[in-house]
């Protein structure tokens, strides 16, 4: 895009509203200075979306191993559990946020984050109902209670947290600020998420279809949070859907 | 490769240990001070977080020299993977600025204050035993240390010594920090006023 990126332009132009930078017009460059571009951190690239898809398996795989391996080479749940949710940034950062939004449901995210709360807790406490201490891993009722013990707390417990927490994390940053009157325009970011690579082409053409991106913002605006995602998924979410 | 950079440092017993420095830890002790450095001075966030991201590479790349695998990859997953990753979709929510200097301008009393309290620091090095010394406390403490290595297998029958610390011996703890990471996710809803994470 080197040909586009002839001049600084619009950059020199001196703000109405405070140095916010909302009324400016978008940089020809495509650097992340123009409003426009803030909401549309996702572009379809030929290099990464290959990328990912060779890495990512072989990533996911090294996640488990570092989990599962824990108890004799270094590694634990903690590690894996970052590595695993990893994965899923780096599927995100490729296929778009929205879609992986989508492929992944929020029961998954939830249940993996509450489920190793509960399940740590629970191995905590099956000693305690049978009489010992918290955490006394002896008093399990399975072959070599210690190990096993401690794998399942490993496992089942830290790496599921740290995997659905940061797997979580991600998305509610990415979609950012739910009420209208926080951050001035949220419901409209949720929008531009969607419909990332309208945006990226309006960037580099004209400024027909960024108008057009205006449009849909006003209209996503009256919808709830679910309705915006479908509605906004015209663009990568649908191509990434049939693949997956 | 060894002895590119012989570093002193007095033995518990007055006795000078040369510690040798490779040349890969050398440069890495480079990057990761100029690193943090930049880090600190650079004006544009986004330049910032890119930079931090590099330290904690180094970081991790530097644990992994001093034989602490296990902390190597919490750093690089976690540091340069994880915290690079948020840093970066919140920074694509706000308006970036354009500077015309690189850097931000340097504080001198404050600099003046970092450099004192650096120059402390350094003070109590010579005192510090030699990485990898045998007589190093942490390392030769029959209480601690040699009773951990020695007895993990044989209490936990498993044979990484830090994950039986970590979820046997002070299983406790733990409980607690992966209790702290679940409210973590629950507080970033709350804050940002969302219902669902996906």
């Amino acid at each position: 895009m080197s040909g586009t990126g002839s001049g600084p332009g619009g950059d020199a132009e001196t703000t109405s509203d405070g140095g916010f930078g909302r009324d400016r017009p978008q940089r020809s460059d495509g650097r992340l200075d123009s409003e426009r571009r803030q909401g549309t951190p996702y572009t379809e690239s030929q290099v990464i979306m290959p990328t990912v898809k060779i890495v990512a398996p072989f990533a996911f795989t090294y996640g488990l191993f570092v989990t599962f391996h824990g108890a004799g080479s270094p590694g634990g749940g903690f590690q894996g559990g970052a590595i695993v949710a990893a994965v899923v940034f780096m599927i995100a950062f490729a296929f778009g946020i929205e879609a992986t939004r989508q492929w992944l449901a929020n029961a998954a995210v939830v249940a993996l984050a509450v489920g190793g709360t509960l399940v740590f807790a629970g191995i905590g406490l099956v000693p305690v109902a049978l009489g010992g201490a918290f955490l006394q891993y002896e008093l399990l009722p399975i072959p070599d209670p210690v190990k096993y013990g401690m794998e399942g707390v490993e496992i089942l417990g830290i790496g599921t947290i740290v995997a659905g927490v940061l797997i979580g994390l991600f998305f509610v940053l990415a979609k950012g600020f739910s009420d209208a009157g926080g951050f001035g325009d949220g419901g409209a970011f949720d929008d531009e998420v969607g419909n990332e690579p309208d945006v990226g082409d309006g960037n580099e053409s004209d400024d027909g279809e960024s108008t057009g991106d205006d449009g849909n913002e006003t209209r996503d605006d009256n919808g709830t949070d679910d309705g915006q995602s479908a509605a906004g998924a015209t663009g990568p979410a649908a191509t990434d859907g049939g693949e997956r | 490769m060894t002895g590119a950079i012989a570093g002193v440092a007095s033995g518990p017993l007055g006795a000078p240990v040369v510690a040798q420095v490779t040349a890969i830890e050398a440069s890495l002790f480079v990057f990761v001070v100029l690193t943090a450095l930049f880090t600190a001075l650079a004006r544009d966030v986004l330049a910032a977080v890119i930079i931090f991201g590099a330290y904690s590479l180094g970081m991790a790349a530097l644990y992994t020299f001093y034989r602490a695998p296990d902390v190597a990859m919490t750093e690089a997953a976690i540091s340069a993977g994880v915290t690079t990753v948020l840093l970066l979709l919140t920074l694509a929510k706000t308006t970036r600025i354009d500077h015309e200097a690189a850097f931000e301008s340097v504080n001198l009393p404050a600099a003046g204050a970092v450099g004192l309290l650096f120059a402390g620091l350094m003070l109590t090095m010579a005192d510090i035993p030699a990485v990898g010394s045998r007589d190093a406390p942490i390392w030769s403490n029959p209480d601690v240390s040699q009773w951990y290595i020695a007895q993990t297998y044989a209490e936990t029958h498993v044979e990484n010594t830090v994950m039986a610390v970590l979820a046997a011996f002070r299983g406790f703890d733990t409980f607690g920090e992966a209790v702290v990471v679940f409210a973590a996710g629950i507080a970033a809803l709350i804050v940002l006023h969302r219902e669902v994470f996906a």
